[in-house]
């Protein structure tokens, strides 16, 4: 059981990372992004050309990944999100599915059907806890979480701009009002879950093992289900609730798995999503919002 | 018999659909891969018709209908295939059954979740279906998967794709008829209303969760019939056939793309997607880069869709035929309100004198999070009067309305209509009772046209099934035409005709305000709550209100409660003033007694009145 629950609290800090790209888009468009899991994806691919093929040191293809994802969140956010302002959010978020699939397109036109694989950053067995050895990447993984969360709330509630872009999400008519400028905030919204996206993959291929087009999906869903636990809008929740989903998942997994039955853990975490939506629409750790 | 020019049109088209794919099959014109591509494109089409019927029409959005699709493909599978080997049309109204049922039961806690809350359910819901029924290996085969067969009619059979394409174009038909149906009735007009806004939908009289609950009914069982249909086409269907990513993401894009409510815009959309990727193979690979982009493109040129786009384009297209636009003046004054008998088909009321109490409200309170809306407020309104609400802004008065309309229910206190308490009854059932309400901000459905208002006004006293709405009966047609003439003649007797087929929203604010009123006043109700009628009217229209008000108490003999800022309006047409302020009633009395009130010349002026 407690190897069980360490492995779900690993897993759960990816999704908590990519549950905060879904938050922080959802602040600055009101809408959600559903191409959050594949823009880690391609950064997947990314890192795989840089250090693959061109032989260069793992960090350094994980940095150029996260720089084009971030970039690829920015260039979406200038030519697509911005000018849709006036639309209905529903219309956005059917650009967002745009996203998705020319992502898809993009790795499936590139590099094919066929699965590939990435070496893990650091090798060896990691320390043991509950006679169970946790992997470096996972351990790996869960600092990662802590402190790009950290830094997250400290550049969001210290700094004017990080200010500018709560408020922004409160009111936007009001925050522009105030000054702030408001195509900035979307701008940094998108290259931050960009590059958070493009984080949360690198840090959970070495437990998938490959990765293929399209394989991101299944984690989104996790994902999504973790920024509705925090409300669509807490930071903090969508970070606590990445790891219940994790650990949900590693103990229904775990516990109820059968060859008739294989999606039972989906099944498990759907529940969860519509359970919270019923009895708590504004989340567990989300705030009533008048 | 004399069939109808629509009825005749549809017969032929029946016939056409029916005759045609196996005449040019026969001829050789028409191969077999054809023939299957042509049925996907038509079962995408019926598909993405069922979801615009959710989302287009009662503005419900799901991201999870291919689950419907799905439900619907299983269920004519095992029953046709294995088990009692049902007839196909059996097996397809099972599909419909099935799909309805599975609809109800994610409509039903959907009733509870708006928005972007409603969409995610929706996925999860998808996602279950995915991984739990359509998985279960002894039930649907799993990945496994079924084989459908095609349906076969005595010694005739469908094998050929040809024919069976010909089946499923006579469904698709069939479909768009009913979609017709529905958009020219008032379970269509329900629909949009509750797309523009709940609670303007409710002050029609309608029963918001009901024409929801049939939306997603509907939508589910038509969409199981397409998921049917594409079974038996591709005659194989497996767990992942109808997967999030392939079928319902796709069919959102259709009717986005298309236009939300547009039907031909969605046929369209239909077509081209199930197309576009066989039209761009030439460029291989490309087609993966180019559908996305070009989708990216139409959303962010035309976000309300391209069947919006082509609509606006065709109106302004009229316009200019039309040569210029007709405005009128802005000092327009506020013409002869509409004198309309009282329907028949609204439950009987008791007559009663002028003076007994119409509208009786005790002690009511209500409190929003740590806000004290009101406080303990008592207010009676004699019948045949006119009775002002007055108090600074935030007074309360707004909410005081939200509770005797039924939008608000308080925490404690009550409300009674001529002696009945109605504290605890919804909204829609109070309009039945008499109710009728105008708001700050316009209670019309502004993206309808005028005429579309006065018809939905008279929401009530449409008296027809959901299943005539459907089908068309002889009964719902009368009584549209019945209410269309009520509509005509307020209209007419507004002086409104040049604007009957004119969007609310392009009208301005004051002739906004003289169709709600005319709306507000076509159902005939005994008590009328106005709030602020003269807000953004011009001096010459608020003049004449004054005169409209009195006649709505002396000619049409309503009852009124009018919440106003203009104090010499209220002062002038008011026989008893009630003044609001924190939620609590400050006074009450004639309207000479408030007019001298020292408190309520504090409340309003914030002056030390002088001793």
């Amino acid at each position: 059981m407690g190897e069980t629950i360490v492995i779900g609290l690993a897993n759960g800090g990816i999704y908590g990372l990519l549950a905060l790209g879904i938050v922080l888009v959802y602040k600055g468009s009101r809408t959600l992004n559903f191409a959050q899991g594949e823009m880690g994806n391609l950064g997947l691919y990314i890192a795989w050309v840089v250090i693959e093929q061109w032989h260069m040191p793992w960090l350094v293809g994980a940095a150029v990944a996260i720089v084009a994802i971030a970039a690829l969140g920015g260039v979406f956010e200038r030519l697509v999100v911005r000018r849709m302002l006036d639309a209905p959010r529903l219309t956005v978020t059917v650009a967002t599915i745009g996203l998705l699939l020319f992502i898809t397109g993009l790795e499936l036109k590139i590099w094919g059907v066929s699965p590939r694989i990435l070496e893990s950053p650091i090798q060896g067995l990691g320390p043991k806890v509950f006679n169970f050895f946790i992997g470096p990447t996972r351990i790996l993984s869960l600092v990662a979480l802590l402190l790009a969360g950290l830094a997250l709330a400290v550049f969001l509630r210290r700094t004017d701009f990080g200010l500018g872009v709560l408020a922004a999400s409160q009111d936007p008519t009001a925050t522009r009002l105030m000054g702030v400028p408001l195509g900035r905030v979307s701008s940094f919204t998108w290259i931050a879950a960009g590059a958070l996206g493009a984080l949360a993959a690198l840090l959970i291929e070495p437990t998938i093992g490959v990765f293929a087009p399209g394989v991101m999906t299944t984690l989104f869903v996790r994902a999504l289900a973790a920024a509705l636990l925090g409300g669509l809008t807490s930071l903090s929740g969508a970070f606590a609730g990445g790891l219940a989903i994790g650990v949900i998942e590693s103990v229904v997994g775990d516990r109820f798995v059968d060859a008739t039955f294989p999606g039972i853990t989906t099944v498990a975490i759907m529940c969860v999503i519509v359970g919270v939506l019923l009895v708590r629409p504004q989340g567990i750790f989300g705030k009533v919002r008048a | 018999m004399r069939i109808s020019p629509r009825a005749r049109k549809a017969l032929f088209l029946a016939l056409l659909f029916a005759a045609l794919p196996p005449l040019l099959n026969r001829m050789g014109v028409l191969s077999p891969t054809r023939s299957i591509q042509l049925g996907v494109a038509v079962c995408t089409a019926a598909a993405a018709l069922s979801l615009n019927v959710l989302m287009g029409y009662a503005g419900q959005i799901s991201l999870g209908h291919g689950a419907f699709l799905g439900i619907g493909a299983f269920t004519s599978g095992l029953l046709t295939a294995k088990g009692p080997q049902v007839p196909f049309f059996v097996g397809l109204a099972a599909a419909a059954v099935l799909g309805g049922a599975f609809a109800f039961l994610l409509g039903l806690p959907s009733l509870r979740l708006r928005g972007l809350y409603l969409t995610i359910a929706t996925v999860g819901f998808a996602f279950m279906m995915q991984e739990s029924l359509f998985k279960w290996r002894t039930l649907t085969g799993g990945s496994a998967g079924l084989e459908l067969p095609r349906p076969r009619a005595g010694t005739f059979s469908f094998i050929n794709n040809a024919d069976y394409l010909a089946v499923i174009l006579v469904l698709l038909l069939g479909i768009c008829l009913i979609d017709g149906n529905m958009v020219r009735s008032k379970l269509g007009r329900a629909w949009l209303a509750i797309r523009w806004d709940e609670q303007v939908a409710q002050s029609f009289g309608i029963d918001v969760a009901r024409y929801k609950l049939q939306a997603f009914v509907i939508a589910g069982a038509f969409g199981g019939v397409a998921g049917a249909m594409y079974g038996h086409l591709i005659q194989f269907v497996s767990s992942t056939t109808f997967g999030f990513e392939t079928f319902s993401l796709l069919l959102v894009i259709i009717v986005v793309v298309g236009g939300l409510g547009s039907r031909s815009g969605v046929l369209l959309a239909a077509i081209t997607f199930a197309f576009l990727p066989r039209l761009l193979t030439a460029i291989k690979g490309w087609d993966l880069l180019i559908g996305p982009v070009l989708l990216l493109d139409v959303v962010v040129r035309h976000p309300k869709g391209l069947g919006a786009a082509l609509l606006e384009r065709r109106a302004e297209r009229k316009r200019k035929a039309a040569g210029s636009i007709v405005v009128a003046p802005a000092d327009q004054s506020m013409p002869k309100l509409p004198s309309m008998p009282r329907p028949t088909g609204l439950p009987a009321r008791p007559e009663v004198l002028d003076g007994t109490p119409l509208l009786e409200v005790r002690n009511v309170s209500v409190r929003f999070g740590g806000l004290q809306a009101l406080d303990d407020v008592s207010l009676t309104v004699p019948k045949g009067s006119i009775v002002g609400l007055i108090g600074p802004n935030g007074a309360g008065k707004t909410t005081f309305f939200n509770t005797v309309s039924g939008l608000v229910r308080p925490l404690s206190g009550s409300v009674h209509l001529l002696g009945q308490d109605i504290t605890r009854r919804p909204p829609h059932e109070r309009v039945g009772m008499g109710i009728g309400r105008t708001f700050q901000l316009i209670g019309l459905a502004k993206d309808l046209t005028v005429r579309d208002n006065f018809l939905l006004a008279q929401h009530l006293i449409a008296g027809y099934s959901t299943v005539a709405s459907m089908l068309a009966l002889p009964r719902s047609a009368r009584v549209e035409r019945e209410l269309g003439e009520r509509a005509d003649q307020a209209i007419e007797a507004l002086g409104f005709e040049r604007f009957r087929d004119t969007p609310v929203a392009s009208l301005s604010h004051g002739q906004q305000r003289i169709v709600e009123l005319g709306c507000a006043l076509v159902t005939a109700p005994d008590l009328l709550l106005l709030d602020e009628p003269s807000a953004g009217m011009s001096p010459a229209a608020s003049e004449s209100l004054a005169e409209r008000l009195r006649d709505i108490r002396d000619e049409l003999g309503r009852t009124v409660l009018l919440i106003e800022h203009n104090i010499p309006l209220v002062l002038d047409v008011c026989d008893e003033i009630n003044v609001l302020n924190f939620g609590q009633l400050l006074a009450h009395g004639t309207t000479a007694e408030i007019a001298s009130d020292p408190l309520v010349l504090g409340a309003y002026f914030g002056e030390a009145v002088p001793a």
